[in-house]
């Protein structure tokens, strides 16, 4: 039972890129932003909960983050690091929102960073690698985008869903993506026939279904205090390593279990939704959650792509930020981003891909192939 | 073959072994489902470090109980199709396993595949693990104590009474010391077999191709499991099935192969042993510096299975990705390695789907940065010895110096090599042969102390063109107070 309120006071993020900032120079750039939102300042702040996960073997060797945030921030206070890959920015404020319903502290800042991109790309695969089963699954070379594989496959073949369809989610991602500063695509131009003439990464899938790996940060502050976004639906629930495990490998127990949480404590139904940001870390991933979060029934998820449900124009956007797909998934950021993308699109600061004032909508980090996931509500009182 | 551990009163399923359910407590059973049949497929063509040869299929497979598992493997299938593993034709069949979680059913799996296990219940039973030197199991120099316990077990189960353990340490460690730190002394009395030294042992005398090898008696009257730890190894390149049989014959043996050339003497005395089967030991293995504590653990969890050591150390060479070792050509035919190895008849995980990429070792590496080996197939006292003194100086500054070893020197190996040291009574010699003049000369009768107080002073002193007279008393002096010291 959700037993106080709590609000979203202020977001930021960082472009997604490939650059070579470090860790300081990127939380700098986003708690500037998300304090700049607030008529808060940093000493306003009571708890940190940050996530990250890449630290400890790119060039800042760092395992001990809470100590590296107070040295930076300069402060003594409660900071917690809640590594949960690529779920991480969603457990971190998952987290933080149980937290500060249970605790008489009044705000909190939770924050992701992480550098991905500073290893060559065979060891960045292999250090994702190690987010799943080592025995059975590493040893066999299933690396998620094969994993991903062979779920699209199992649904393809149960629900007649094809490869087309998936080009349609990547599609749709990049378009979004072209006006939104601070994705990895943006102003990039991307084809339904570059997508579809992509090389094969791992069959089914091709280049233009996986994510793309990128660097970043994304914070945002919630409190007790009344703001203008409240979140009303938190929800998180981890399953098996492996999807293979699974007695249906065509659909996420966690997002489903986390997704059910968080509509019963909204008291609001999937229909209610007015903007979803979904954890597209590849194309089968975002088609797979059409479903399980309800927005549509059981083997009729690529209905929504085809006819143009999820597009920006349509009646439950999905991704107007580019999603992971072309906004670019740097880890443990990526959940904050997504936070970030609906509290901007609920203050009406999107620009060129605003949509019309939403009143909801939903986010959902996954970490693995829906190992764990957090599915999040959020209501704009404006 | 999928595996699992199963509560059928909580309808749970576990993927590793667990003894009781965490929910009713009641003991779970083991699963097994041998049944399999593709039922997804996807080619990948992106590599990793773990799985560096692209591209790749995976196959995911289910049992008649609904257990799913995915496999790598380099052939097309189908959707559909069944699939299972044909048994060795050949003895020189290797069989390759990727180990998943349960070790004693993939050991009894894979030994199944073989052709012929060939030992009986009545047999006497000699099992030949790798015990070199004193080190922890997780340091992977000697061979797996899980392991061998799982074999021991085995052989019980099939009714063998009659087993022993038996290795000896390389020259310089202690047999009894080294198993006792393994692991291997405990697994030795927990299940009641002796551990023989064979350093002790009588030896039998036996010529193989004009070579006389004096080999432990116990090697030659009992069925030999050989269970080496695979790795690399900075001298010979791998240390496997071949390089662990070195150790069953006597030090002298040992000497006098690597006087003639270890390279060609290793495949003579492997003729000269009776038939023995190996279980190579990967659960962890080791790469880089192997095959002694300055190697790394590979984490390779496999096993490598033949009744032909030159055929198991061949495909462990190969899916190791490293350059084939002298003595495994010289075995197969210096020229006709390649042909070779196309024809190896692989069984259970195919070779290319089990590549993974070894780090070769750094021939001319030692524990200490600044420490140089130029090492011309010297003996193994030598050359361990060369290592440990290194080993002993990590951590000191220092200047780089060379330590040559080896009969096989030649002006080539040292030429444009500054401050050498003539390490052995071999590479004292052919320096002289060669008329060069190393800065210091360290025979193989200088006591430890001696040796390391003399590689000190060279080491940290740039200057140092030759040893005079009073480095050596000094040495000799530090030498000496240690004896007298160890006699207090």
């Amino acid at each position: 039972m959700v037993s106080m309120k709590v609000y979203i006071k202020g977001v930021g993020m960082t472009k997604f890129g490939v650059d070579r900032k470090s860790s300081h120079e990127r939380i700098c750039e986003v708690i500037g932003e998300c304090l700049k939102s607030t008529d808060m300042n940093f000493d306003d702040i009571d708890v940190i909960f940050a996530s990250n996960s890449e630290s400890e073997r790119n060039e800042e060797r760092q395992k001990h983050q809470g100590p590296m945030l107070s040295t930076l921030f300069q402060r003594e206070m409660p900071i917690l690091n809640v590594p949960a890959g690529c779920a991480g920015g969603g457990v971190a404020l998952w987290n933080s929102i149980n937290y500060l319903r249970s605790s008489d502290c009044k705000n909190i800042m939770v924050i992701g960073y992480d550098n991905i991109v500073s290893l060559t790309s065979e060891i960045i695969t292999d250090e994702i690698l190690m987010g799943s089963e080592r025995i059975c699954e590493q040893t066999e070379g299933l690396n998620f985008p094969a994993q991903n594989a062979l779920v699209a496959q199992q649904y393809m073949m149960k629900y007649g869903a094809t490869s087309d369809d998936l080009a349609l989610i990547a599609l749709k991602n990049h378009e979004n993506a072209f006006d939104n500063p601070k994705a990895m695509f943006y102003k990039k131009k991307v084809t339904l026939d570059m997508i579809k003439k992509s090389p094969v990464v791992a069959s089914p899938l091709r280049l233009f279904d996986c994510s793309i790996s990128v660097n970043g940060a994304a914070a945002a502050i919630i409190s007790k205090d009344p703001g203008n976004i409240e979140i009303i639906g938190s929800g998180m629930c981890t399953t098996s390593l492996s999807p293979i495990e699974r007695k249906d490998m065509t659909s996420m127990s966690s997002t489903i279990k986390a997704a059910k949480t968080a509509y019963e404590q909204a008291g609001i139904k999937p229909e209610d939704l007015d903007i979803a940001e979904l954890h597209d870390a590849f194309t089968p991933l975002e088609l797979l959650s059409y479903e399980d979060l309800g927005f549509a029934k059981k083997g009729h998820g690529a209905e929504l792509i085809r006819d143009g449900t999820t597009k920006i124009n349509g009646s439950l956007p999905v991704n107007t930020s580019g999603g992971l797909k072309a906004k670019g998934h740097p880890i443990s950021p990526t959940g904050l981003a997504q936070i970030y993308e609906i509290s901007k699109q609920m203050k009406n600061e999107c620009g060129k891909r605003q949509i019309n004032k939403p009143k909801y909508g939903l986010a959902q980090n996954v970490g693995g192939v829906g190992t764990m996931a957090a599915v999040h509500i959020l209501k704009n009182l404006n | 073959m999928i595996v699992r551990w199963v509560c059928e009163k909580d309808n749970r399923k576990w993927i590793y072994p667990i003894k009781k359910c965490l929910y009713c407590g009641e003991p779970v059973k083991k699963q097994v489902g041998r049944k399999t049949k593709v039922i997804g497929l996807t080619k990948v063509n992106i590599p990793s470090p773990l799985h560096p040869i692209t591209p790749y299929n995976i196959i995911l497979l289910e049992d008649e109980f609904g257990n799913r598992m995915p496999k790598k493997t380099m052939k097309d299938y189908k959707i559909g199709d069944v699939y299972s593993i044909e048994k060795a034709k050949t003895d020189s069949a290797v069989i390759i396993t990727k180990i998943k979680y349960d070790l004693g059913e993939s050991l009894k799996e894979s030994l199944n595949l073989l052709n012929s296990f060939d030992i009986e219940k009545q047999d006497k039973v000699l099992i030949k693990p790798c015990i070199i030197e004193p080190a922890y199991p997780y340091q992977t120099s000697n061979t797996s104590p899980k392991l061998l316990d799982e074999i021991i077990k085995m052989l019980k189960d099939m009714g063998v009474s009659d087993i022993i353990v038996g290795d000896q340490a390389m020259p310089g460690n202690d047999t009894t010391a080294s198993a006792k730190k393994s692991g291997i002394l405990d697994v030795c009395k927990k299940n009641d077999i002796p551990l023989v030294d064979l350093r002790k042992s009588q030896y039998i005398e036996k010529t193989e191709d004009g070579m006389k090898f004096s080999i432990a008696k116990e090697i030659m009257e009992r069925k030999v499991i050989n269970v080496p730890v695979m790795k690399t190894n900075s001298q010979l390149g791998v240390s496997g099935a071949m390089e662990n049989m070195l150790r069953v014959v006597d030090e002298n043996t040992q000497m006098e192969m690597f006087a003639v050339d270890i390279e060609k003497t290793l495949p003579k005395l492997i003729k000269a042993l009776p038939k023995f089967v190996t279980i190579g030991d990967a659960t962890i293995g080791m790469h880089a510096q192997g095959p002694t504590l300055l190697g790394e653990p590979a984490f390779m969890n496999m096993l490598f299975i033949s009744k032909d050591p030159v055929a198991l150390d061949s495909a462990f060479s190969e899916v190791g990705m490293l350059p084939t070792p002298e003595y495994i050509k010289e075995a197969t035919g210096i020229n006709e390695y390649d042909a070779y190895v196309k024809k190896l008849e692989i069984v259970g995980d195919e070779l290319e789907a089990a590549r993974y990429h070894l780090k070769v070792p750094d021939k001319t590496a030692s524990a200490h940065p600044r420490i140089k080996l130029i090492d011309a197939k010297s003996n193994p006292l030598v050359f361990y010895t060369a290592l440990k003194a290194s080993s002993k100086l990590v951590g000191l500054p220092g200047h780089e110096i060379n330590i040559a070893m080896g009969k096989f020197l030649t002006e080539e190996m040292v030429n444009g090599k500054k401050r050498i040291i003539a390490y052995g009574t071999d590479a004292i010699n052919k320096l002289k042969e060669l008329n060069i003049t190393p800065i210091a000369e360290v025979p193989e009768d200088m006591g430890d102390i001696e040796k390391l107080t003399l590689l000190k002073s060279i080491l940290e002193n740039p200057d140092k063109k030759s040893v005079s007279v009073k480095d050596k008393m000094k040495s000799k002096l530090a030498g000496l107070g240690a004896k007298i010291k160890g006699a207090f």
